[in-house]
């Protein structure tokens, strides 16, 4: 077995003194702790992902897991000196929840030599520019993996911009390629390593770009948004008619398909704020997964976005969008 | 255009019009000096001069050699010159307010205020902020280049500069022998210096090279001052507040062996941080006392009610260990007054871990929602605990229950703000108990910070970002057995180790 598998185990089994053996064992065999991180670490917490994307692994399992993942984190970053680099403050932007991804920039970074402060997950935009306001921080990184917080996003960009604190962002939040982060005029980091690297440069940190956002002077964003609830109350009376399984759900069960329909809407003014159907096409083919592994065929997806479609007769752009999806799940 | 422009009608009749609608006056002259043609403009702006004439000898304006002993004079009016320098001016002021003006951070101001000085006003700058014992931080530019921050100590300052930040209140100028590592240039600078005047002292000084307009840089430094002022209380005041608000937060669990805590803690959106829930955990003998609870009232001043409850507690605990007669003596205390009408609902409790591994509790209710426990199995227990409020009457009932946790299993305590937490896709629904006991079933193998965050994030979840109450969740969690210790194998090789 390797160590890879080891921790695997470890998780697996919610063991945490196991977990910590086996990446402290690396680092006094000689491995870097920055690739103890980004190489046992990070694709042990994408392998969890995806466990719980196959309903392989309950949502338990999966915290259990990035827990103990975290409590690795600290012991490996444990000891890091700061070397006057300078201070970094990292933090998860506002409603996201996962925060390991963004604990282990902090660490690499601490590794690094930078002076670090890590402000935890959701940290609402209000206590980040609080925070810059009493501290002279020299750039803050902000984690995000979820498309439909690239508002708050932008608001963070601009706040950070207001107090001249330069700003990287990173996470799938941000597109495949960060291409919603130059959208709301962010820098973009791929990975620790790419932050780490960016961190280093500070003429590329301090060049700013307004971003590319003129196309919501059409304000369908906005509309949008306020719509949600009367969207999802009609796509969910339309599933009633059209899907029989949901007639024998749970609360539960229902819960959590008026949660899905909400994320749908949530999903397409995300794509509707960057104007890119890419955007919303991606999440539905994640959600189609999701959606079958738990015995939801993906195609029932159509249903509400069909409802949606007649609902918003007068958002052409939004229209483009759900015409994207709805391509999409034909094929 | 070879004859005198004094007879229009040999010029081109369309040039000769485009230039008597000029606003800019235009005369030309010959190589005496004698004009030969001036447009409206010129001759509104100087009627004393007509063609034929002399040209004055004071002219202003811009003065252009024409070839053939030909000169043409272009004026404008005094005012158009102060009216753009004006323009150029309250640009440059405007630009520093919207900078310096989103900034509370006094490095910060002191930072961009170097760089816009030297972005339009002067050669070089340098910005000097006492700090103590003689010492002061300085923030220096010379031309394009990048601001540098250095420390000085004042005695290495140039007279002017001391005393301007001993109190001179105007511009002085002075040379600078040595001043080139700060201001560039020559040996000896010749350099103005200005006071930073920030709640009516001087907070600072700014030291500028090849200035050109003195009030320009007296009104910038005014700007300055103002900003540096709102940082400067920006920083003092949430110096307090961050004092403040330590000791009124809840403090983290101390350790105890055999037992895991969980905590999570998000008071209502506000600037402070701090709420009306409190919880805690202290360790006694043979175990540990522990409480969850939520005081009426919200805010600071029921934040301070949270801390005396917590340190009351901290305290009696070495008296009074078993948790139902402690409810009665804190009760006691609300009623005598330090409450100020408020009152309370909690659950206090003691945690002892057992010879064989779990642990037992002692739960005492206080008008609290009763906790759940988490089965090894997967079920979720509600522990029927009741009681009266904590500080309402001075005869109150409160509840007692006892239980046992097998290894691995949880009891979870949390407030209102979990269960009452308004959202859905409308926003106007509860999350209710039911929803968070479905939530919790099969959460058993979750540590007790993780089951902690994972309540939080449930209830914020269900909020998807709108307002909401103090919410606070606490976990004691038998710690599990490990059945068979892992055998690690791989880590125990030569330090060549591929990792995965």
């Amino acid at each position: 077995m390797s160590p890879y598998d080891d921790y695997l185990a470890c998780l697996a089994e919610a063991d945490e003194e196991g977990a910590v053996a086996v990446a402290r064992g690396l680092v006094d065999a000689g491995t870097d702790a920055e690739r103890v991180l980004l190489e046992l670490v990070a694709p042990a917490q994408r392998q969890v992902g995806e466990w719980w994307q196959r309903n392989e692994w309950s949502v338990a399992q999966e915290h259990a897991a990035t827990h103990i993942s975290e409590r690795v984190v600290a012991v490996l970053g444990h000891g890091a000196r700061a070397t006057g680099k300078g201070r970094v403050v990292v933090a998860c932007l506002d409603g996201e929840w996962h925060a390991l991804p963004a604990r282990i920039v902090a660490e690499v970074l601490r590794l690094r030599g930078w002076q670090v402060t890590f402000l935890g997950a959701s940290v609402p935009v209000a206590h980040l520019v609080s925070y810059l306001h009493q501290q002279d921080v020299d750039a803050v990184a902000l984690s995000c993996a979820l498309a439909p917080r690239l508002q708050a996003a932008h608001r963070a960009v601009q706040a950070c911009r207001r107090a001249e604190v330069p700003l990287i962002v990173g996470g799938r939040g941000f597109g495949p390629d960060g291409r919603w982060a130059r959208a709301i005029g962010a820098h973009w980091a791929a990975d620790a390593t790419g932050a780490a690297d960016l961190l280093d440069d500070p003429a590329a940190l301090r060049t700013e770009s307004a971003g590319s956002l003129a196309h919501l002077a059409d304000d369908e964003h906005t509309a949008l948004l306020k719509r949600r609830g009367d969207l999802v109350d009609e796509a969910a009376a339309e599933l009633q008619r059209r899907f029989p399984p949901m007639r024998d759900y749970s609360d539960a069960q229902l819960d959590a398909t008026m949660a899905d329909l909400a994320h749908i809407v949530d999903f397409l003014a995300a794509a509707v704020y960057v104007d890119d159907p890419e955007l919303f096409t991606g999440f539905l083919a994640w959600t189609g997964e999701v959606l079958a592994s738990r015995g939801v065929p993906a195609a029932s997806l159509a249903i509400p976005l069909e409802r949606y479609r007649g609902m918003l007769y007068d958002f052409p752009r939004t229209g483009t969008m759900i015409d994207a999806g709805l391509a999409q799940l034909r094929r | 255009m070879n004859a005198p422009l004094g007879a229009p009608d040999t010029a081109a009749p369309a040039l000769v019009q485009l230039l008597d609608h000029l606003d800019e006056g235009v005369l030309l002259c010959d190589d005496a000096g004698i004009v030969l043609y001036r447009n409206p403009a010129a001759a509104r702006r100087l009627p004393a001069v007509a063609v034929g004439g002399s040209m004055p000898d004071d002219l202003r304006g811009r003065r252009v050699e024409l070839g053939a002993g030909q000169v043409a004079w272009y004026l404008q009016r005094a005012s158009d010159r102060a009216s753009e320098q004006a323009n150029d001016h309250a640009t440059f002021l405007a630009a520093t307010a919207r900078r310096l003006g989103g900034m509370l951070n006094a490095d910060r101001v002191c930072r961009a205020t170097v760089e816009l000085a030297v972005s339009s006003l002067a050669g070089a700058a340098l910005l000097v902020l006492p700090t103590r014992r003689g010492r002061a931080r300085c923030w220096h530019a010379a031309g394009s280049a990048p601001v540098r921050q250095d420390q000085v100590a004042l005695a290495a300052l140039p007279a002017a500069v001391q005393d301007t930040l001993d109190g001179n209140p105007v511009a002085q100028p002075f040379l600078w022998p040595g001043g080139t590592p700060f201001l560039g240039g020559e040996a000896t600078p010749a350099a103005w210096v200005v006071p930073i005047l920030a709640a009516g002292a001087p907070a600072a000084a700014l030291v500028v090279t090849e200035v050109g307009d003195l009030a320009l840089l007296e009104d910038f430094a005014a700007r300055v001052g103002a900003a540096l002022e709102a940082a400067q209380l920006y920083a003092a005041q949430s110096r307090v507040a961050a004092t403040l608000q330590e000791s009124l937060l809840p403090e983290p669990p101390a350790p105890v062996a055999g037992l895991n805590w969980g905590t999570a803690y998000r008071p209502a959106r506000s600037t402070m941080h701090i709420g009306g829930d409190f919880y805690g955990a202290h360790p006694i003998a043979g175990g540990a006392m522990f409480f969850l609870g939520d005081v009426s009232g919200k805010g600071v001043d029921a934040a301070v009610l949270t801390g005396q409850v917590r340190h009351s507690l901290r305290a009696l605990r070495r008296i009074e260990e078993d948790p139902q007669r402690l409810l009665h003596v804190l009760n006691d205390m609300l009623l005598e007054g330090v409450s100020d009408g408020r009152f309370a609902t909690m659950v206090l409790g003691t945690a002892q871990p057992r010879p064989g591994g779990g642990i037992r509790l002692t739960l005492a209710g206080g008008g609290h929602l009763p906790p759940l426990v988490l089965r090894a199995d997967g079920t979720v227990e509600t522990v029927a605990l009741r009681g009266m409020l904590v500080g309402v009457t001075d005869e109150p009932v409160f509840g007692r229950r006892s239980l046992h946790l097998a290894p691995g299993e949880t009891c979870l305590l949390f407030t209102d703000g979990v269960t009452e937490a308004r959202g859905g896709h409308r926003g106007a629904e509860m999350y209710g108990l039911r929803r968070l006991t479905t939530a919790l079933a099969g959460c058993a193998a979750m540590p007790a910070p993780a089951l902690a965050e994972r309540v939080e994030q449930l209830a914020m979840d269900w909020l998807g970002g709108r307002e909401h109450d103090d919410i606070a969740v606490f976990a004691v969690r038998a710690e599990p057995v490990r059945t068979s210790p892992r055998h690690l194998h791989s880590v125990h090789q030569a330090a060549t180790v591929t990792v995965s």
